[in-house]
């Protein structure tokens, strides 16, 4: 085991000491959240403003199931990690012949089409009031209802899904992905079927917002209409940003510091909204290269005071 | 038939405003090669500060030109202070940044004009309606109709005929050249800003008494500008009025049908048009 896998272990068991338990499964969500926009942004080359449609379309599609038909965990999280790539699939279809600040634009209108939906869709999404009332039944004897329990759960399903997107960039798969961010044309010229890449670059990080979308409304027993909404889109891509994309941690340090971040500014403020476009901008304009080279800065300028 | 009528007119007036608007973003877009998040809350603000100047002075005509005056100041110092600094840096954090202006503008509405919607009349003058043989219609979406139409016709005229015109196209197509020629590239980005502000500013003003003010009203119109786009092309005035009247003449018809539908089926049309052609109307890049 390397030095940082025993950090992240290290993490997940220190974490629930620190904060609630809640929040602490909600990072871990959070970070599996990360993990599929960080291959696209990260190792693919595309910045997809509408992750929040995977994520939130899962997460309607199980909270219904585990609602309605009394579905068991498994039977949860495996339609929602579906309902998620298929979304995926469609919306990524409609993306990857187009680049550039189209394939953003369209990632975001494409976002806005099944907020509406879910807006307007009340009988089975709730509208504006979100879908209330979604279990947490228990599996193999263990009780769901305790929140540390589940929070065990969740960042065991957060170790797994770690692997498999560790095994999916380091695969061939993921090579050919890492060429189409260095070099879209070379890859095209050396025989790469360029878009079908690009879409199943898509279904991937479609899964993993399904799967992320699930625990999160059984972490909160209801589904929000904010969870579809283009804000998380927006918050997805920025603590992948923050936590330095490209990097397999980077979503980890990321999903701590945002939750962390919005967590403690939203009881703050009511429109702590604005304190968050403020943090953006600040981050965008100074810490560009997100938290670690924000580190690595505040290093030297100790360095170079001490010197003096 | 007087309905369906009538609705495909209400479609052609929101249609031209819906072109106005991505034809902005698309010069935002094709000049800077930025994606401009922040487009939607310069809309709502050209709105906001529109009904703000009437209350101070009473005109509906000086608050027509000061607000989205305004509005292009404003665009000029976000270009200024903020973008200009990003144009190494990638789409995402020029996303990120603009995206963060646009939370920022619309907090500050909610913190300035508050969080519940305002309603705000048409002049008198353009009050009331008029009996155009077939159906009877409000006047003041008549007149949304002639301006948005003359002011798109005023940009295409621009982009086309003068030289200036002619340069900021020449720089969508390619920017390395353009400067190389020796002009000002960075001054053509601050204008171009300014500009694509000072339009989506004025769709503000125009929208303001047809569908009154609320603080989410910049949202919903960004992903409206954006489909604009997607469909229009950048820098193609004949593709943004197209998209922007298929889809204002869709939404308009499917909402005498089926109320709940007609946002939605913005972007319906769009993924269909998008399947069948992925290159957009005109199959521009």
């Amino acid at each position: 085991m390397s030095w940082r896998t025993v950090a992240v272990i290290a993490a997940m068991v220190a974490l629930p000491l620190l904060v609630r338990p809640a929040l602490a499964a909600e990072i871990w969500i959070f970070a599996i959240f990360g993990l599929g926009c960080n291959l696209l942004l990260g190792y693919t080359g595309l910045l997809s403003f509408g992750q929040s449609t995977f994520f939130g379309s899962a997460a309607y599609a199980a909270g219904w199931l585990l609602k309605h038909y009394g579905v068991n965990v498994f039977v949860a999280l495996a339609a929602g990690t579906g309902v998620g790539a298929l979304s995926a699939l469609a919306v990524g279809y409609l993306c990857v012949q187009r680049s550039g600040i189209y394939f953003i634009m369209l990632t975001f209108a494409l976002n806005q089409l099944f907020y509406f939906v879910a807006y307007q869709w009340t009988s089975v999404t709730g509208g504006e009031d979100g879908m209330p009332g979604i279990p947490r039944p228990a599996m193999l004897g263990i009780d769901f209802s305790s929140p540390i329990a589940y929070y065990v759960f969740v960042s065991l399903l957060f170790l797994v899904s770690f692997w498999v997107m560790k095994r999916v960039v380091e695969s061939p798969l993921g090579k050919i992905l890492q060429a189409i961010r260095e070099n879209e044309t070379r890859a095209e010229a050396v025989g790469y079927d360029v878009a079908r890449f690009k879409l199943l670059a898509f279904v991937v990080a479609g899964a993993f917002s399904g799967l992320a979308g699930v625990l999160y409304a059984m972490l909160f027993g209801i589904v929000p209409l904010e969870a579809i909404g283009f804000v998380f889109s927006g918050n997805v891509v920025f603590a992948t940003l923050i936590g330095g994309s490209g990097s397999l941690y980077g979503p980890i340090i990321g999903s701590v510091v945002f939750i962390w971040l919005s967590e403690s500014v939203s009881t703050v403020w009511a429109r702590w909204p604005l304190l968050l476009g403020v943090a953006f901008v600040i981050v965008v304009l100074f810490f560009r290269g997100g938290v670690v080279e924000a580190w690595s800065r505040f290093l030297a300028w100790r360095f170079s005071r001490q010197r003096t | 038939m007087t309905l369906l009528a009538g609705q495909i007119l209400n479609g052609i007036a929101t249609g031209m405003l819906y072109a106005l608007m991505g034809l902005g973003l698309a010069l935002i877009a094709g000049i800077l090669n930025i994606p401009n998040f922040a487009h939607g809350a310069l809309f709502a603000v050209g709105a906001y500060l529109t009904v703000s100047a009437i209350n101070a002075v009473g005109n509906f005509w000086i608050a027509l030109v000061v607000a989205p005056l305004g509005v292009a100041v404003l665009g000029l110092v976000i270009e200024y202070a903020g973008i200009r600094r990003l144009y190494a840096a990638g789409h995402d954090y020029q996303l990120l940044f603009t995206f963060g202006l646009s939370l920022i503008l619309a907090e500050t509405i909610i913190l300035i004009w508050g969080p519940v919607g305002i309603s705000q009349l048409p002049p008198p003058i353009l009050r009331g309606g008029i009996d155009l043989g077939f159906t009877f219609y409000p006047k003041y979406r008549l007149f949304v109709m002639v301006a948005a139409g003359l002011l798109v016709t005023a940009t295409w005229l621009f982009l086309e005929k003068t030289r200036y015109g002619a340069i900021m196209r020449a720089g969508i197509e390619n920017k390395e050249m353009v400067s190389l020629l020796g002009i000002d590239i960075h001054r053509m980005f601050t204008v171009a800003f300014a500009l694509g502000a000072w339009l989506a500013g004025i769709a503000g003003a125009l929208t303001a008494p047809i569908r009154g003010l609320s603080p989410g009203m910049g949202v919903d119109m960004l992903g409206i500008a954006f489909v604009v786009v997607a469909l229009g092309g950048m820098g193609n005035v004949l593709g943004a009025i197209a998209a922007g009247l298929l889809i204002g003449v869709a939404q308009a018809v499917v909402a005498a049908y089926w109320t709940e539908a007609s946002v939605a089926v913005i972007y319906l049309v769009m993924a269909a048009v998008l399947v069948v052609r992925p290159q957009g109307l005109f199959g521009i890049r």
